[in-house]
């Protein structure tokens, strides 16, 4: 089978990989990269476990082609040190017990983080339908919905206290 | 003993010290994990149910990357036995021999460098079979003329038990009488990781080591020794992170033994990752029962007796450990719940079908039974004209009578089971939902109370006579120079939170911070023996044997601390990392006392244990039936009675599990099995059709419950203590999973009750509830 070559800029670092053309982003994430943070609990987009940040995006990474993704900006669990709302969900998720296993925690970070961007007014039934597409067999859910709401509150008091300066 | 006096020991709702890796995406599970010159294995699995294997042809060239039974001969068929009468016991081949017996059963493995490549040569493979009649139904399985599985057995059962009590003269004396068959749905236990396993020969060590995502890594050592003919020296297995367990990690693979033997074979570590299609397809393999039940009952509700004929699929073979009829045998032990029930007829059999052979799921068969004896109670209600809590109000064993003996034998061991049914039934506005039924609206009420054995023991588990009996749990603690405290457990942690929960343990006895307590696990060869993690017994066990093990250990601390204070023993005591003078001041910390046993033995008081600063302690409660943790369920569920849709309106569960060692954890316990117990009553179905296909091969037709469809649970705690065990704490894992399908559908069925409908059968998908509907307009017109 033929190679593909591609550049990819991965957490911040240019990458440049050649790939199999049946070769899922999960795949090379994983393997090649060794950023095994991102997690596959289908690999069929269902889960949300993969999910990562294409060029701003969160997008499932075991359905997203390797080889057509070229040019793409990624970002996954590892590449958020800097970031304060993940600072801020990161410390949420474990004072509201929002993991057991850890298996689906990236994935529920990356898409908690874009819900916290997106919607700053989410209340906690949004929040539950924007995260109903990755799934957590381990907590029920209650911690991880709690987690994201708690953020987006904070945030909502940062603002107005702000506004109010 | 200064539990929780300082806000990190047993009763702290401590965060999880585990959590720092998984956050940052560095928990490490079998997937993560390679190996210089690592090939990866795919298993050609059986397209059909059942036939006679006559031929697989390997693709040209590559013969020596395919391999059958017949090439890996030294590999053993897997036996678990039981030593219940009349059971009759499997031999499952790791790789199918000359029969294949359901869909999704290893035929060969292939190896090649990549997953994709590997996955090429199973494709490439031409399988040339004979097809049987596949046996699919379980209430048909055992019936004669039934083309037979295992060929030299008398019929498709694993096995059958009875208790005879004598029922006949209920009828007579009944106030009111019901029978109801039900049914629950084949289920995929469905970890969010799958199994993985990746094998590796020690040309030094002489030995193979197997990491693999097990709840169970000592059990699984003795099995792969046995099977492969190696002694226990030359295994070690590797249980790293695992993304949840649930029962499905509880087994000795055919994987696991096939890619050992692969390993040692070819000198190059191998590995095998099971992917979501083969999990559906070949792991569907829980909950499947059907009840005929019938209950008589006097006017107040009391019960008089129960009659119950179970059958539980119990798919093709027996696994190792816990065998084929776990679930089934244990059908009739289970009914009687938390009720005080004088008679109890009953008969049981574990079917053998053409489909994946049964593990036990969380709550094992109590979901089920819980749901065939909490439903039944609710017709009962319902034929007296009784209210669902009166009902249960007169059965429940009273609190008075703890500890109590039932029936069955079980001896519960504590705790206020109608308190529990009461403040459930507070916590919701019961007029409210009747006032609105009152209007018409298709609202209903639902309760299930249960209790759940945990940590029970040899006294339970020797008659059981399967491969392992759980004995006496170790622990081993070691001091080490600079003060950290490790503790070393066989059991295993999969989200259970042991790295933080035990080390409370071990701050409540020794006063070492936390944050200073190493928890190690997962790993043969750096832990003492254990069972694993299973039945609800972490928390009992693993947390009485490291108190233990503590306890020894502060004891060793204490005299050499004595020594340092030129005191006695008995004029000192080992409190918040210290050794104190009980009169007058003088303390020594705890570090001192280690940095003097191993890099200033000059200094060591005469007499000294010299054993050291490390301990193994063992630990088993007295007596060791089981402890029992209880709950009662409340739910407000609201039925489209044009779609059959079910929306949960409100969930209230209080839960007893004695002391809690971290009451956040327990918390994220319960709720995690209520979301699985949701699933259950709900959406989790794993339908085979005639020729024992299965139905749904992806997370888009097996529906787990997501965020949206679990309701915020109200959750209320008594903590009445277990007098057995170390803290009072009890078993609790399982509990969340047992109670939902029986309060869910009592809630659907209260619903529908102005109609005179009754859901039967789970999950109560929008089908059922309006087939239900349906069948009681018909009945009616
Ligand atoms: S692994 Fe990508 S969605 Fe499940
Ligand atoms: S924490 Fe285990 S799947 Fe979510």
């Amino acid at each position: 089978m033929s190679r593909i070559d591609i550049t990819l800029t991965v957490n911040g670092e240019p990458r440049e990989l050649k790939v199999e053309p049946r070769d899922q982003l999960a795949d090379v994430l994983r393997g090649p990269l060794m950023l095994t943070g991102t997690h596959v609990g289908c690999e069929h987009g269902v889960c949300g476990a993969c999910t990562i940040e294409i060029d701003g995006a969160p997008a499932r990474s075991c359905i997203a082609h390797a080889g057509s993704c070229d040019g793409a900006t990624i970002r996954t669990i590892e590449g958020f040190g800097d970031d304060e709302i993940m600072r801020a969900l990161r410390e949420a998720f474990t004072r509201e017990h929002a993991l057991q296993c850890g298996y689906c925690t990236p994935g529920m970070l990356v898409v908690g983080r874009d819900v916290v961007r997106r919607l700053p007014d989410a209340d906690e039934a949004r929040v539950r339908e924007e995260m109903s597409g990755n799934l957590c067999r381990c907590t029920g859910y209650r911690g991880i919905v709690r987690a994201i709401v708690s953020v987006i509150v904070a945030r909502r008091h940062a603002r107005r206290e702000g506004a109010c300066r | 003993m200064n539990a929780g006096a300082t806000g990190f020991g047993v009763g702290a709702a401590l965060r999880r010290k585990e959590d720092a890796r998984f956050l940052i995406g560095k928990g490490r599970y079998v997937g993560d994990i390679t190996r210089p010159g690592m090939l990866e294995v795919a298993f050609l699995r059986s397209p059909v149910a059942h036939a006679r294997l006559k031929r697989l042809t390997k693709p040209a060239g590559h013969e020596q990357q395919v391999f059958t039974i017949d090439d890996l001969p030294e590999i053993k068929t897997i036996r678990a036995n039981s030593a219940l009468p009349g059971f009759r016991v499997s031999e499952q081949p790791v790789l199918a021999r000359g029969k294949i017996r359901h869909v999704g059963e290893a035929i060969a493995a292939c190896i090649a460098g990549s997953r994709a490549e590997a996955e090429d040569l199973a494709g490439a493979c031409e399988l040339d079979y004979e097809m049987l009649p596949a046996v699919s139904d379980m209430t048909r399985a055992h019936l004669p003329g039934t083309p037979l599985l295992h060929e030299d057995w008398s019929m498709n059962a694993f096995l059958e038990t009875h208790r005879n009590d004598d029922v006949s003269g209920l009828d007579a004396i009944a106030a009111a009488k019901v029978t109801r068959t039900l049914r629950t749905s084949r289920q995929c236990m469905a970890p969010l990781e799958g199994r993985g396993v990746l094998a590796e020969w020690d040309p030094r060590l002489e030995q193979i080591i197997v990491t693999t995502s097990t709840q169970m890594p000592h059990v699984t050592k003795s099995g792969l020794a046995d099977c492969l003919g190696l002694d226990e020296g030359q295994v070690r297995i590797i249980s790293p992170d695992v993304g949840g367990g649930f029962g499905y990690k509880g087994i000795l693979l055919p994987e696991e033994l096939v890619l050992a033997q692969l390993a040692i074979r070819l000198g190059r570590p191998v590995r095998w990752l099971e992917d979501r299609f083969e999990q559906l397809t070949a792991g569907a393999n829980c909950r499947e029962h059907h009840y005929v039940i019938t209950a008589w009952a006097d006017e107040a509700g009391r019960l008089l007796g129960v009659e119950c004929d179970a059958i539980v699929d119990a798919g093709a073979y027996s696994s190792y450990p816990f065998g084929a009829c776990l679930e089934a045998a244990q059908v009739g032990s289970i009914l009687p719940g938390p009720y005080a029930l004088p008679l109890l007829r009953c008969h049981t059999m574990s079917a053998c079908t053409n489909k994946p052979p049964i593990l036990p799921y969380r709550g094992v068969a109590r979901t089920g039974v819980c749901y065939a004896m909490e439903t039944t109670l609710d017709a009962l209600a319902r034929q007296l004209g009784i209210s669902a809590e009166a009902i249960r109000l007169a059965n429940l064993v009273r609190p008075e009578a703890m500890p109590y003996r039932n029936l069955v034998g079980k001896v519960f061991d504590s705790g206020d089971y109608p308190e529990a049914l009461r403040r459930a039934v507070a916590a919701i506005d019961v007029p409210s939902i009747r006032a609105r039924q009152a209007k018409g609206e298709a609202v209903g009420f639902g309760l299930a109370t249960f209790c759940e054995q945990g940590a029970h023991g040899t006294s339970v588990y020797h008659a059981w006579g399967i491969p392992f009996v759980p004995g006496f749990e170790q622990a081993f603690v070691r001091l080490s120079p600079d003060g950290i405290l490790e503790v070393r457990v066989g059991v295993h942690s999969h989200g259970q939170g042991m790295e933080t929960s035990l080390a409370q343990v071990a701050h409540t006895i020794l006063g070492v911070h936390p944050d200073k307590v190493r928890i190690v696990l997962g790993d043969t060869a750096l832990t003492p023996y254990s069972t694993g993690t299973w039945g609800s017994r972490a928390a009992v066990m693993a947390g009485g044997a490291v108190a233990e093990a503590c306890r020894q250990l502060g004891d060793r601390i204490a005299s050499i601390g004595a020594g340092l204070l030129q005191v006695t023993r008995p004029d000192v005591v080992v409190a918040d990392g210290f050794v104190r003078r009980i009169e007058g001041e003088g303390s020594v910390s705890i570090a001192d006392v280690a940095r003097t046993w191993y890099r200033a033995p000059q200094n060591l008081p005469k007499g000294v244990d010299k054993g050291g600063l490390e301990v193994t302690a063992g630990y088993r409660p007295d007596p060791d039936t089981g402890t029992h943790s209880y709950a009662a369920h409340a739910v407000v569920a609201r039925v489209d009675l044009e779609t059959g849709a079910v929306v949960l309106e409100d969930f209230v569960v209080v839960e007893d599990g004695g002391k809690l060692i971290n009451p956040m954890i327990v918390d994220g316990q319960v709720l995690g099995g209520l979301a699985q117990g949701i699933g259950t009553a709900l959406y989790e179905e794993m339908p085979y059709d005639g020729a024992g296909q299965p139905l749904a091969a992806t997370l888009a037709d097996y529906l787990l419950p997501g965020s949206a469809d679990v309701p915020d649970v109200r959750l209320e705690h008594m903590e009445t203590p277990s007098p057995w065990t170390t803290f009072g704490q009890k078993g609790i894992g399982e509990s969340g999973a047992i109670g939902p399908p029986a309060a869910i559908v009592n809630a659907i069925n209260d619903a529908l009750a102005s109609i005179g409908a009754e859901v039967t059968d789970l999950p109560a998908t929008p089908e059922r509830v309006l087939a239900a509907i349906a069948a009681a307009r018909a009945g009616k017109a």
